[in-house]
């Protein structure tokens, strides 16, 4: 059974029709399901948590990259999660703006993400932590003055204007195709880009790192605003992903 | 093979690539190849090569199993295999390698030896050597 998770912001007029054009394609392909509204529950948890315990196999976030992290939470800290996962896939129907992450998955408009679900190609993928927060596609933060510590005994700083990105997902639109960015080698892919036209480039891996930084402003998966310092690491392998052919890795 | 950096082919897909406006402080001990173009202080080691910029400044103990150094170093350098010294490097520590190429202009201050040229002498030294007979 597909549990599809609609966010708060698609009761809004402008998007009946669009979502109207996703109910009647999700039929005809014959991929109908149970629809839950986020704003009408408290506990997003409990709620998938029964859905997996019966029987629901697809959980799909219907919104943006916002959407997604919400669900992507309650999925994972599911204390069944550990027991279902293999069974369990999580997908996006991507609306409306900031979907950086369905881009990344090869899923980039609405209605083909009905057919994608269809053909249900899957991709184990890893998951981004910093704090108490999963993200999928990354973190991002201004260069100059923030300090990157890990834990083999080293850190990395610069005094110069530019970005640090630190990547679980690439996505195949909106971020930089200079960027080798691998979801499923447990590693997250650090980018320090600096200097005029950002020329100057920074490149390396870790499976954990400490931010710091002056400014305070950390961006996680261009939606959610954190304060510095911060832990961020990775959960290997911990999600199963319906993938479209235009992603942005293998 | 060679740019006119004395970048090789391979240090093209670097593993790790740390920028001139970046500083590394610690023990950075990497796999694959790394390039160096900013500071690092501390130690540097990797199982495969190292390439160090003309204006990185490395104030570290670095070994690789090969190299190709332009910039400045302050510790010693030993690589397994070869080492090429551009003729912008400055080194001030001791060096050990297998093989050597040095461009002009290159500054060294320290010890140079070759492990290659330690296990030559010792193989020399175990060779039988042909005794002629004394001319009448």
């Amino acid at each position: 059974m597909n549990i599809y998770i609609y966010d708060d912001y698609l009761n809004k007029p402008k998007y009946n029709r669009i979502l109207s054009r996703v109910e009647i394609r999700l039929t005809d392909l014959s991929l109908n399901g149970k629809i839950i509204r986020l704003g009408a529950i408290r506990n997003v948890s409990d709620v998938i948590q029964n859905e997996i315990k019966n029987g629901a196999k697809t959980i799909v976030a219907v919104g943006n990259n916002q959407t997604v992290s919400k669900v992507i939470g309650a999925i994972i800290d599911n204390e069944l999660y550990g027991f279902f996962q293999k069974n369990v896939l999580f997908s996006i129907i991507p609306i409306g703006e900031d979907n950086s992450i369905a881009d990344s998955l090869g899923i980039k408009a609405s209605e083909e993400a009905c057919n994608i679900l269809l053909a249900r190609r899957v991709k184990k993928i890893d998951i981004g932590l910093i704090n108490n927060y999963y993200f999928l596609n990354k973190v991002s933060l201004p260069s100059a003055g923030a300090v990157l510590e890990f834990k083999d005994g080293f850190s990395l700083s610069t005094d110069q204007k530019g970005v640090i990105e630190i990547f679980n997902l690439r996505s195949a639109t909106n971020d930089d195709k200079r960027l080798k960015v691998n979801p499923i080698d447990g590693l997250l892919d650090i980018y320090i880009k600096t200097g005029k036209n950002i020329k100057d480039l920074t490149r390396l891996t870790a499976d954990s790192l400490k931010i710091s930084t002056a400014s305070n402003e950390l961006l996680v998966d261009g939606t959610l605003n954190l304060s510095a310092p911060a832990n961020i690491g990775i959960v290997r392998g911990k999600l199963n992903v319906v993938v479209g052919r235009d992603r942005s890795f293998d | 093979m060679f740019n006119k950096e004395m970048k090789p082919e391979k240090f093209k897909d670097a593993e790790t690539i740390i920028g001139s406006s970046v500083t590394v402080k610690g023990d950075f001990h990497g796999t694959g190849n790394i390039i160096i173009e900013g500071s690092l202080e501390g130690s540097l080691k990797t199982d495969a090569d190292v390439y160090i910029g003309e204006k990185a400044q490395v104030v570290a103990n670095i070994e690789a199993e090969n190299a190709t150094i332009n910039g400045q170093i302050n510790g010693t350098i030993k690589i397994s295999q070869y080492l090429a010294l551009g003729s912008t490097a400055k080194i001030n520590g001791d060096v050990n390698f297998q093989e050597l190429s040095v461009s002009r202009g290159a500054l060294i201050n320290g010890r140079l030896s070759s492990h290659g040229a330690a296990r030559n002498k010792k193989n020399n030294s175990t060779d039988k050597k042909e005794v002629l007979p004394e001319e009448e």
